[in-house]
């Protein structure tokens, strides 16, 4: 079938079988590798992406059932060319190991922030914990989204005085 | 492969009767160094590559896979060259002699070994080229080298305003003469090692670039996938494609060794049409064991063979005998996967007689050998470009992967990514071994008068040799590759003549018992194995120190003073112990309902000491927090040591809470994370990492944060419930 999508603000026809899961059709038809096949079931997270602004599992996600969507990926959560926050915060408290994971890792935690920008610790760990690490590089992860937090309460503290 | 390459290789008998293999090196592969005029490239050594405009690469002979190599190595020649390490742009080696690991005479990234063997030759390479650009810059001003000085790669002149860059220095700095004896850098004068950096892949790796194996894209590219037997050692008996081949995009459909490869256009369409694919196995070889005879067989090899003696001292026998008492427990320990996120995969491309392959490995040379061993050509036909690794924890020492892609190239003529699934991943991996431990100590007069460690299992070293030994002599012929593989490593007498893969943790028991009686008793059921992170010491490390813990309680002692008492001739054990008893307030009682656990274990030459903090709650074991005291030598990165212990922690704790391969009737009943399941964020304990501050050599701190987390569990599960689990994975209620 033919299946549009709109992928990092920009618009596809693309022509694949409609079980395809969006995760090959946005890595090998699109060529944006950055979200990642890590167990095909959901279960791990790796190929999390924003679906008409909700974060899915894009590894189990027929491509019908994105037809017509917003879709965005690690490569397009930042479109002023600079690095998003989260990505900013990952270099700095130095979050990676493999890496592999990431992608997915920030996708949640950007879900997380686009609709509580001053979520609590726990929240964090709720909106994380679908995505798993075999580096273990939990804590890390946590505390760069804690200090994106802090870094935009004291921003808005100082708009507001 | 011609005659002229086989006469390089002589078989001789040896004066101990074994086979010995000599070799005279042919003018082969090595690295070509020196000053490229055209392209105005100096490249001093086999690392460096500088150019006229002032870029500096590094060849970087140990692959990346979280531990850090990429930018503790790159830190290292950094810091000698005198430039900044975010300047240097790192770039994977190729397969070259000189990239070998000097510890395994072969190419590979394992057993935490970067960091200490990279630790000298590579201050070396950057103090050379850096001496060399003074030199060359010292001549162009007519001034002495030893008032020059070098920063931010530039060469400064005595007048302290003058500066010439290294890239203008380049021609000039390629004709001075290599220093014999460039010396290295106090320590006081270090600018970078030491210090907590950020890693120089952070950036690539939090914008999704495509740097792993399974992103590799090429023009023209088809993709595979492969049904292997159920059972280990099956073959093909017969297999009907007729459906298969009706599916939408798929190429071909054919037997390799392993199994039947489909390929198609797409990845889904392979995995799809894959679903169609009947095979008729032939099991008559295959592995037909299930895990709990696994461990009846291994009881009944440790009663039949009280095993090699791999270390012995005293009379353990006779303190057995006069002793007034006999402690006695025995530990089993289950298969492990190795559950990289990044499944096994590989892309190779045939074309005018060479085979490209473009992968995740740990063991560029043994791909090498692994794409040759599987289609006509010979391994200096073969080219491995590594990639960024997501996960390898011994996993990618193994090329399996690798001769899969390569055969099925061979055969399609087109470049194609080979990908595994999920379930291929965990059912088709080479395994941590199972293991048991029975394990005996003499008590007299409230002390331990003798240790008995009997450790019955497998050696990986016999899973592994099959490439591993053509990989050393690469230009060996192929009719040779299993004797060479029979003879193994010892081959050149260099590498690994003894496999330690069994009993090291054991081997080195370092409390102070007058009677030792350390034995291996080799038994193999066939299932595949492999190194997994921390390899024997993670079996060693969780019944050694279980037991330790056992007899502290016989004897009525605390286990912190137990251990303190017995360890006091062995100070860097003693300084982490202490360190992470008073860290964690061992002394003070824990929370109510919480419980702590001790563990001490020096693995890779890294000392640590852990002291775990757990409790029970709605039937769930749950950690709260480790505590970790680390004596790892010089420290290049404290911020990676620190991120490698506590990755160690949290995979140490997966494999106790959770860790569980099982076989039943030669299959693994395990297949994706819903029942292999990895530790998640929300069960994730907080973990302090307290860093020795040593002049010692450097250590590895890879693997070394394992082995101990997983007896200081069991340990504090012990003082919470008073129940002894002697079994892996451990479980809330027993």
């Amino acid at each position: 079938m033919a299946v549009r999508l709109t992928v990092n603000g920009i618009k596809h026809t693309v022509e694949v079988e409609s079980d395809t899961p969006l995760l090959w059709v946005i890595r090998d038809e699109l060529g944006l590798k950055g979200s990642k096949f890590g167990c095909g079931k959901g279960l791990c997270g790796a190929c999390t992406i924003h679906l008409n602004g909700q974060p899915v599992r894009s590894c189990s996600t027929p491509v019908e059932m994105a037809d017509g969507g917003d879709v965005t990926t690690i490569e397009g959560l930042s479109s002023d060319g600079d690095l998003h926050p989260l990505q900013k915060a990952w270099v700095e408290h130095g979050v990676p190991q493999c890496g592999y994971c990431q992608s997915g890792q920030i996708m949640s935690a950007a879900h997380l922030l686009q609709h509580n920008p001053s979520p609590s610790r726990e929240d964090i760990v709720a909106a994380v914990s679908g995505n798993l690490c075999r580096c273990g590089t939990y804590s890390r992860i946590v505390a760069a989204v804690e200090s994106v937090v802090e870094n935009q309460a004291d921003h808005s503290s100082r708009e507001e005085a | 492969m011609s005659m002229n390459r086989r006469d390089f290789l002589k078989v001789t008998a040896g004066t101990s009767g074994g086979l010995v293999l000599s070799l005279s090196l042919p003018g082969c592969a090595g690295i070509q160094t020196g000053y490229d005029e055209k392209r105005g490239e100096w490249k001093p050594d086999a690392w460096l590559e500088l150019t006229a405009d002032d870029r500096v690469y590094f060849t970087l002979a140990r692959v990346e896979m979280g531990q850090g190599t990429y930018t503790g190595l790159t830190t290292l020649i950094a810091e000698e060259l005198e430039v900044e390490p975010a300047s240097i742009q790192p770039r994977f080696a190729p397969v070259a002699p000189e990239y070998r690991n000097p510890l395994y005479k072969l190419q590979l990234t394992g057993g935490s070994t970067s960091v200490a063997t990279s630790w000298q030759p590579l201050r070396i390479a950057g103090a050379s080229a850096r001496i060399m650009l003074v030199n060359a810059a010292a001549s162009v001003w007519s001034v002495s080298p030893g008032d020059c000085r070098a920063a931010e790669g530039r060469v400064v002149h005595p007048n302290g305003t003058d500066t010439l860059s290294y890239g203008r220095l380049v021609e000039l700095a390629a004709k001075q003469s290599v220093p014999d004896d460039p010396g290295l850098k106090p320590r006081k004068e270090w600018k970078y090692i030491g210090k907590s950096r950020g890693r120089l892949d952070a950036e690539a790796k939090s914008t999704g670039s495509p740097i792993y194996g399974i992103d590799v894209d090429l023009e023209g590219m088809v993709y595979a996938v492969v049904t292997r037997p159920p059972r280990y050692g099956a073959r093909v008996r017969s297999f009907d494609d007729t459906d298969v081949r009706k599916m939408a995009g798929v190429l071909d459909v054919f037997e390799i060794e392993r199994g039947i490869a489909v390929v198609a256009d797409k990845y889904w369409r392979a995995r799809k049409a894959q679903d169609r694919l009947t095979v008729e196995w032939d099991n008559s070889e295959a592995l037909d064991v299930s895990s709990d005879q696994v461990f009846s067989s291994y009881h009944k090899a440790a009663d039949e063979d009280p095993g090699e003696s791999e270390r012995s001292e005293g009379d353990f026998d006779n303190a057995a005998e006069n002793a007034e008492r006999l402690v006695e427990a025995a530990y089993e320990q289950p298969y492990l996967a190795h559950a990289t996120l990044e499944p096994m995969n590989a892309t190779a491309w045939y074309r005018n007689n060479r085979i490209e392959v473009w992968a995740p490995t740990q063991a560029p040379d043994l791909g090498r050998i692994a794409a040759a061993r599987v289609t006509d050509l010979s391994p200096d036909e073969v080219t491995i470009h590594t990639t960024f690794l997501g996960g390898g924890f011994g996993r990618r020492l193994t090329n399996d992967y690798i001769e899969e892609a390569a055969a099925v190239a061979f055969r399609v003529g087109k470049p194609v990514k080979l990908i595994w699934s999920r379930e291929e991943d965990t059912r088709h991996d080479f395994y941590r071994p199972a293991m048991l431990h029975r394990m005996q100590a003499s008590v007299s007069d409230g002390q331990l008068t003798g240790w008995h460690h009997q450790i019955v299992g497998p050696q990986i070293l016999d899973w592994y040799v099959r490439n591993a030994a053509p990989a050393q002599y690469p230009w060996a012929p192929k009719f040779l590759y299993d004797t060479l593989g029979r003879v193994g490593l010892m081959a050149e007498g260099i590498a690994t003549p003894k496999d330690h893969s069994a009993i090291e943790g054991a081997i080195e028991y370092p409390y102070r018992v007058p009677n030792l009686d350390i034995r291996h008793t080799h038994t193999d059921p066939g299932v595949p194995v492999s190194w997994w992170r921390s390899v024997g010491f993670s079996h060693n490390g969780f019944a050694v120190e279980t037991f330790m813990d056992e007899l502290a309680h016989e004897l009525g002692q605390d286990p912190y003073q137990f251990r303190r008492s017995l360890i006091d001739h062995e100070p860097r054990h003693l300084e982490v112990l202490e360190r992470a008893v008073r860290l964690a307030r061992w002394e003070e009682p824990a929370a109510q309902g919480r419980a702590r656990g001790l563990a001490l274990f020096r693995s890779f030459g890294t000392y640590v000491a852990q002291v775990v903090e757990a409790s029970v709650d709605s039937g769930e074991i749950r950690v709260h927090r480790v505590v970790c005291a680390v004596d790892c030598g010089q420290v290049v990165n404290p911020d990676i040591v620190r991120d490698q212990i506590e990755g160690g922690v949290i995979f140490g704790l997966t494999a106790a809470l959770y860790g569980d391969i099982t076989f039943k009737d030669g299959q693994v009943q395990q297949s994706n994370f819903h029942d292999y399941p990895l530790m998640r964020h929300d069960q994730r304990p907080e973990v302090v990492v307290d860093i020795v501050d040593s002049n010692e050599e450097p250590t590895g701190v890879g693997e070394p944060g394992v082995p101990p987390v997983i007896p200081a569990l069991g340990n504090a599960l012990f003082a919470l419930t008073g129940k002894r689990q002697r079994r892996l994975p451990l479980k809330a209620q027993v």
